[in-house]
């Protein structure tokens, strides 16, 4: 069972860890709310599925048609209701979740609901570890999930669009005074995290089926693992992603599956109350309030 | 004066063949359908009501005394069947259709037995004759025999529980002669219907074969990761996985069997595996799951019982798909032609009068021979000439079902997968 929970418990906390980046680009290196995350989420399994068996397309060109109508949907959601609001915290998660509902709950109202909505897997099969099968999906998300984290780190530290990023966040009037510009950056940014949802959405999915009700989970699961992480930390989101992972599939074996569902919610609970700021954030003035 | 007269007798004659004959202008007779439109069952339910309505319109309606009236269908969606969804707002759901549509009867029903047993006391006050085809918890016939006056007007016409885990209990001792299994890992969804359905099968099957139940999982609706479920099942060397479900996630459980290659082999029901499209969707990754069909026909043609056949056929010509949903459209359709025959023997629409001819009903129908046993639940067993019946049929490795439970219709036996192996030699 050691090496079941080890394994799995691995799997399950690259699974967070990919479900998350977007977010965490988006909100914790930008600052720039995005609580439609988990509908962009869904939004690109549902595009990836009519456009493969609707329109025929193969799966892998329509997986990718689906990243970049992802992409292009959080741009459009930042150039007409973000932009508009930008600045103003409460007002931008009040939007941003609030076209997050019309997303999800439209699909549900037209439908999007029963077990044809599901994806292919990229390739067919198990692989034996020590006792333990694992299946090749699962196998492809471990490899993308860390290539992904990796390439994330490497593009926010040592790349210019990825500093501009870092920079809104840290100080908006500042960046502008060095010539970045802080809206455009921001709908970048908003694009780029949305893309990334979807690229989680085409790896993860094939492993279930695609159910309006995952796109909140999503959100959760992804707000827990900045929270927790650190808003702006890429490592932090890892390492958070690690922790709730593993906690969630001892959580599993243990208790069973139904306490697993509120571990995310325990763990913000407790990082709020023990370190506001993350386990490796950067915002050091909530560790003031307390 | 000779062109009056003509016109006279002419308009005379126009008002006797209108009285006359059978009256086509009466109001119809309003069949309330509130369901769960997002789940399966609630979906194809509601067109295999269509279908039969279609059929008794075709043949001039439903006589009510000296009149033909026809039937017409109004839908409401209860949405119980979606996670997060209260049971009050299914209730509400429910007395609207009755107070606002002034239905006469209402068919299918609630999804959840939760909101079934909750909103049989609005059926109760309201008088309105109900003809569930969805919800199953065993409790539904408990409060009809505590209070059968209150509860005159319920009747229940799919499988339910206990007659469920007959069929699950009956297969289990089969897998035990044949293989020596006898170690169970219960594996079920957290509603009424299913923890009933599979806590009774368990108890039954430790009582009647010897069955041990070395673990049991319960997953919140919704859920979507079997693999640690599936994993303690190997770890406890079961033999047997029980799953019970009736979400569309569940599905999944399937390709995570497979996946990881767990040696136990599933028996019982996983609702997306019940229809001839699974096979497709979950990419042929389903051989050797042992699935139960509600009831015959519920997408599931049956060779040694036509009546079943047909009415899979008819649907799947009707609609231009095969019917997914194996539980829900066979009693559903067969409902309407129960509700029919009882107001044509009242002769009123009273409802009173029609429950008390709904009770008497003995027709042979989809689902096989339909009877109510004092509970009002439609009597289920291992023949269909002599009652309703359900059955357990099992995927091939090559995308076919193969009927195994009951014997009387049984089309083959058991097999097991390659990666499972028998318990005795």
């Amino acid at each position: 069972m050691l090496e079941v929970a080890l394994i799995y418990g691995f799997i399950n906390s690259v699974i967070l860890a990919l479900t998350a980046l977007g977010f965490s680009l988006t909100f914790g290196i930008s600052g720039v709310s995005n609580f439609a995350y988990g509908a962009m989420y869904i939004f690109a399994g549902y595009a990836s599925w009519l456009l493969l068996n609707k329109l025929a397309i193969p799966f892998f060109l329509a997986a990718s048609i689906a990243v970049f109508l992802t992409a292009l949907l959080g741009a459009a959601m930042y150039r007409f209701v973000l932009l508009r609001v930008r600045g103003l915290v409460i007002s931008e998660v009040i939007a941003t979740f609030g076209v997050g509902l019309i997303i999800l709950e439209l699909f549900r109202y037209l439908g999007f609901s029963g077990f044809e909505y599901t994806l292919p897997v990229f390739s067919d099969g198990s692989l034996l570890i020590g006792n333990t099968y694992v299946d090749y999906q699962r196998i492809w998300i471990v490899g993308v999930g860390l290539f992904l984290a990796v390439g994330l780190y490497l593009f926010i530290h040592h790349t210019k669009l990825g500093l501009a990023f870092r920079g809104i966040a840290q100080d908006e009037h500042t960046a502008l005074s060095l010539g970045i510009n802080s809206d455009r950056i921001a709908g970048i940014s908003v694009a780029f995290g949305s893309g990334l949802a979807a690229v989680a959405a085409i790896l993860i999915l094939p492993r279930g089926t695609i159910s309006v009700n995952d796109g909140y989970d999503v959100l959760i699961n992804a707000m827990a693992v900045c929270i927790i992480g650190g808003l702006g930390s890429s490592v932090g989101v890892v390492l958070a992603s690690f922790l709730i992972g593993y906690a969630q599939i001892t959580t599993d074996i243990l208790s069973g599956p139904h306490w697993k569902m509120i571990i995310s919610l325990i763990a913000i609970l407790l990082i709020l109350v023990v370190k506001p700021s993350g386990l490796l954030g950067k915002q050091k003035e909530l560790e003031e309030r307390i | 004066m000779k062109k009056l007269f003509l016109m006279t007798n002419l308009i005379i004659g126009l008002f006797a063949i209108l009285l006359l004959s059978p009256s086509y202008a009466a109001d119809p007779i309003l069949i309330g359908v509130p369901t769960a439109e997002t789940a399966l069952e609630g979906r194809e339910s509601i067109k295999a009501i269509e279908m039969a309505v279609e059929e008794i319109n075709a043949k001039g309606g439903v006589k009510v005394g000296a009149d033909k009236r026809l039937l017409k269908v109004t839908v409401s969606d209860l949405r119980d069947a979606s996670a997060g969804v209260p049971v009050s707002e299914a209730l509400l759901g429910l007395e609207k259709i009755i107070t606002e549509k002034k239905v006469h009867a209402i068919l299918v029903g609630p999804f959840r037995s939760e909101s079934l047993l909750a909103g049989m006391d609005i059926i109760a006050k309201y008088k309105v004759p109900l003809l569930e085809t969805i919800a199953m918890s065993p409790k539904f016939e408990e409060k009809i025999k505590e209070d059968p006056v209150k509860y005159k007007h319920c009747f229940r016409v799919c499988l339910n529980a206990p007659f469920l885990v007959n069929y699950l209990v009956e297969s289990l001792g089969v897998l035990k002669q044949e293989f020596g299994f006898n170690k169970l890992y219960v594996m079920s969804q957290d509603v009424l219907w299913a923890k009933a359905t599979s806590e009774g099968t368990a108890k039954v099957a430790a009582a009647k074969m010897g069955y041990e139940t070395v673990g049991s999982e319960t997953y919140p609706t919704g859920a979507s990761d079997f693999s640690a479920g599936l994993m303690k099942a190997k770890m406890k060397e079961a033999n047997v996985i029980l799953p019970m479900f009736d979400m569309p996630q569940s599905g999944i459980l399937l390709k995570q069997w497979k996946s990881q290659r767990i040696p136990t082999l599933l028996c019982g029901f996983i609702s997306p595996m019940a229809g001839p499209g699974a096979w497709k969707i979950f990419e042929g990754k389903i051989g050797g799951l042992l699935n139960a069909n509600f009831e015959l026909g519920s997408a599931i043609a049956v060779e040694k019982y036509p009546p079943a056949t047909k009415f899979y056929n008819d649907y799947a010509k009707k609609f231009g798909v095969p019917m997914e949903a194996g539980h829900g459209p066979a009693p559903s359709y067969d409902s309407v032609y129960i509700l029919a025959e009882a107001i044509e023997r009242a002769g009123s629409l009273d409802p009173d009068k029609i429950a008390d001819e709904i009770k008497k009903t003995d027709r042979q129908g989809v689902i096989g021979r339909i009877k109510f046993n004092d509970g009002h639940q439609v009597i289920y067993g291992a023949d269909p000439k002599e009652t309703a019946a359900g059955c357990v049929s099992q995927w091939t490795e090559d995308g076919k079902r193969v009927i195994v439970f009951p014997k009387s219709i049984a089309d083959g036996n058991i097999a097991l997968p390659e990666w499972i192996t028998p318990a005795k030699k």
